[in-house]
């Protein structure tokens, strides 16, 4: 089953969809979907008040939500199966806490996109802000499984306490991703602003375009040529291509594994 | 308003009352002989009727708790508290100050006591305390690591020590003398810690055993309701067992000579289960409750709080800062530290008690070990909220101890096997009766703070605080254990109602309890010569600043003593 929603006008105040899970709407019909109660800002409305509903065939539990806008927050959060597809841009918290499904956004999102995330697939065809794949503010359980892959751009922090799965940005991120990680790993095929991996126990970041610099609490390892990176010991390890300036760290905890890989290439000044 | 509940099983331990079928009658807030015919009538027949519930150790308002709560939205996520016509309120470990309160009530408690009050920040804990609804709340002052507390014992000049405490206490609006790692916070400030009870604190050159002796000494002489309470050095440490028993033995000389109250000890342990770890590192860590626990039941002179584990996440706080310092560094999580001038120290670390964890469940299990074999008229439930973990698990604690199949099944499938082997939780058979539920929740409580005159029973004369649990006193089934005590039925808090069928149904404001001793007027100009020149030289505020003002309280209660021995 399928369902639609198309959100009739843009909206000013915030409104919380976590209740619209495909899997737990597989079954009612539009009148009960209509009915459905959503918090909005200090007040509760219906789904209907907001959207045009409509149903249609599909052998998994699906959603598309049309005109979507930033102000719709909490999309897909604790979602376990199934998909959603969003035409346009969302808001804060999609697809927090995903346990499996797929979510794919045709537009941007807003911060913390896939927080604390443990399976499933995000796939953001725009940019991502702040928080991408990190733990709730203030708490200490990242993402932990899953893939989250951005086209565009992506905000700072990203990967904030990630234990585990993997981040692809295709464009570039701003400071500190992977800041605090313990697992899992984090590719980003464009530029960085700096400060990879402050704080990193465990994990890897692959970095494909320019670095300004590396934080000094790093150890530089030397060259490496089409790495097979292992986060943990007996892993099968993901292998990825081109030459790497492999550096260790961060050295302000007690014996450190995580790993930097930065583009030869595009960085002649580092090593 | 008249209330009268009829044909409650009544425990009731100060009056020894043990499970007897009878009326209790309310009048004007206090529990009265009888009343008239338009008293409301309270079916309680099938309940369990006990006085309200007392909390002589936690820490729910001023400026650590309030670090925790800041630093900890996390925490406030995890748990949302939003009722009709009561305040909202958020967090698991670190609640509001609402929260906290209602919580609290439909607990069917009635009183809890700050633990930890440091006296430069004391007006921000009585502000807290305005805001803390349904229970009466007191606070202690810290004293174990201040400079003038340390000058004046170092020079064995009691009497002076004793008119600073008094003067303290009187202008912080405090409750006792609260005393925390002593001398290992002032290390604190140097960058150490002291190690065991003679090991000197840096400059003021002062061992443990010094301060605790003559502390004890000072709480005597001014003949305070409640005895020192004290958490003594090493906690936390693998093998601190032997420092926390030769810290009880080193007070057992001095006689209790309370001059409020009905105390008989002059020794209060906090949080015990911290302090009675075995082995030597972590690896060969092992449990000795039960060797503290042999301790406790062959001495008059001593009364324990247990600091159960329940195996949450939560936050640890404590005015130990050296503590929190290794905390942090062997666990790598979030950390605050504050050092308050001249008198104290803190430190807060958010901390996961992971019942997968060996040395966690071990902890667990030492919990146990202490109340299972100390004798129930000696021990006190607590769970230092928030650092063993949230009050509101005082209800499964209630279960662990009345049922032995639900300890055993936490023992076998929940936690480390570790808690199997290294404690002798498993082999030991006791179950505590209700009677002795209601010892280790309000009585001993009662007693040991120095409130039993009017607190923690239910004979005439005493304050209307009384909770009613819908519970059989034979019940075994853990689930309805917890259940009874998470919820009260009933709670009455000065002769209200204010709980019914664990739903807080009136938002009334409690007392905030202190003491103020009479200082003889010759040493008390002595003293103000001394505190003039330590407030110009070293503080940075004004002594009239430094006095908690009238205004910050929703009422006081004052505990007047005029006959000390300094008066």
């Amino acid at each position: 089953m399928e369902v639609i929603l198309k959100l009739k006008e843009d909206i000013t105040v915030p409104v919380e969809l976590d209740a619209l899970l495909p899997e737990k709407m597989e079954g009612m019909d539009v009148e009960e979907i209509r009915d459905i109660e959503i918090p909005q800002g200090r007040t509760t409305v219906k789904v209907g008040d907001l959207f045009e509903v409509e149903i249609e065939e599909s052998d998994i539990p699906k959603m598309t939500i049309k005109n979507s806008s930033f102000k719709l927050k909490r999309v897909g959060e604790g979602m376990t199966t199934g998909e959603i597809v969003i035409e346009g841009d969302v808001g804060m918290h999609l697809g927090a806490e995903m346990k499996g499904g797929r979510i794919v956004v045709n537009g941007n999102v807003d911060n913390w996109a896939g927080r604390g995330m443990k399976g499933g697939e995000l796939i953001i065809k725009g940019n991502a802000r702040d928080y991408l794949g990190s733990a709730y503010r203030g708490g200490y359980r990242g993402m932990s499984g899953g893939l989250i892959v951005v086209e565009g751009n992506a905000g700072h922090e990203i990967g904030e306490h990630m234990h585990g799965g993997m981040i692809h940005v295709k464009g570039n991120v701003g400071y500190f991703a992977g800041i605090h990680a313990k697992g899992g790993i984090i590719k980003i095929d464009g530029d960085v602003l700096g400060r990879l991996g402050a704080e990193m126990i465990k994990g890897a970041i692959v970095v494909k375009g320019r670095v300004p610099e590396v934080l000094p609490s790093f150890k530089y390892e030397g060259i490496v040529e089409n790495p097979l990176i292992k986060v943990k010991k007996k892993e099968e390890g993901v292998r990825i291509e081109g030459v790497y300036h492999m550096f260790t760290g961060d050295y302000v905890s007690k014996k450190p594994k995580g790993q930097l890989y930065i583009s030869v290439d595009r960085n002649p000044h580092l090593g | 308003m008249e209330y009268i509940i009829k044909n409650g099983i009544v425990f009731d331990p100060l009056n020894k009352i043990d499970g007897e079928q009878m009326d209790i009658c309310i009048k004007d807030g206090v529990i009265v002989e009888s009343v008239s015919e338009d008293a409301k009538v309270i079916d309680a027949s099938g309940c369990v009727v006990m006085a309200g519930g007392i909390d002589s150790h936690t820490h729910i308002s001023g400026p650590k708790v309030n670090t925790g709560r800041m630093m900890r939205p996390e925490d406030s996520y995890k748990e949302i508290y939003v009722k009709k016509g009561l305040k909202p309120g958020t967090g698991f470990s670190v609640p509001t100050t609402y929260k906290t309160g209602y919580q609290y009530c439909e607990m069917g408690y009635t009183l809890a006591i700050e633990a930890a009050m440091p006296p430069l920040k004391a007006k921000h804990v009585h502000d807290e305390f305005v805001d803390i609804p349904q229970i009466d709340k007191g606070a202690l002052t810290l004293f174990g690591n201040n400079w003038m507390v340390m000058r004046y014992l170092k020079e064995k000049d009691y009497e002076l020590c004793a008119a600073y405490v008094a003067w303290v206490l009187k202008n912080t609006r405090g409750f006792a003398i609260k005393i925390v790692n002593p001398g290992g916070t002032e290390a604190w400030g140097w960058g150490k810690n002291v190690h065991g009870l003679d090991d000197p604190t840096p400059y003021f050159n002062i061992t443990g055993r010094e301060i605790v002796r003559g502390l004890c000494k000072v709480n005597e002489m001014l003949g305070l309701p409640h005895s020192i309470h004290v958490h003594p050095n090493d906690l936390g440490h693998p093998g601190n067992w032997k420092t926390t028993i030769e810290t009880m033995d080193c007070v057992k000389d001095i006689e209790p000579k309370p001059k409020y109250g009905e105390r008989e000890t002059v020794y209060y342990n906090a949080h015990v289960q911290f302090h009675s770890y075995g082995g030597t590192s972590w690896k060969d860590f092992e449990s000795k409750g039960v060797e503290i626990a042999e301790y406790v039941n062959k001495s008059d002179h001593v009364v324990v709080d247990v600091g159960q584990i329940t195996l949450d996440e939560t936050t640890t706080m404590t005015a130990d800062g050296p503590m929190e310092y290794d905390l942090h560094v062997s666990t790598g999580n979030k950390w605050a530290n504050c050092d308050v001038e001249l008198e104290t120290g803190s430190g807060v670390v958010p901390f996961n008690y992971s019942p997968k964890g060996p040395v966690y469940s071990v902890q667990w299990a030492i919990g146990l070990d202490i109340f299972l074999n100390t004798d129930p008229s000696k021990v006190i439930l607590a769970t230092d909220h928030p650092n063993g973990g949230p009050f509101t698990r005082f209800s499964r604690i209630i279960a662990w101890l009345m049922s032995k199949k639900y300890r055993d099944y936490w023992l076998n499938e929940v936690v480390h096997r570790w808690a199997r082997t290294r404690s002798s939780v498993g082999d030991n058979d006791k179950e505590y009766t209700m009677y002795e539920i209601a010892q280790i929740t309000r009585a001993n409580q009662a007693k040991v703070l120095g409130l039993s005159l009017e607190r923690g029973h239910l004979g005439v004369g005493a304050i209307a605080d009384i909770a009613i649990y819908e519970i059989n006193p034979e019940e075994k089934d853990p689930k309805v254990i917890e259940r009874a005590f998470r919820y009260a039925k009933y709670t009455f808090k000065k002769g209200e109602m204010v709980v019914k069928d664990g739903q807080v149904v009136k938002e009334v404001f409690g007392d905030t309890i202190y003491v103020d001793v009479k200082i003889d007027e010759t040493l008390e100009r002595e003293l103000m010569k001394d505190l003039d020149e330590v407030f110009r030289k070293y503080y940075t505020i004004q002594m009239e600043n430094y006095k908690v003002p009238e205004y910050l309280a929703n009422n006081w209660k004052v505990i007047k003593i005029e006959n000390s021995q300094i008066s």
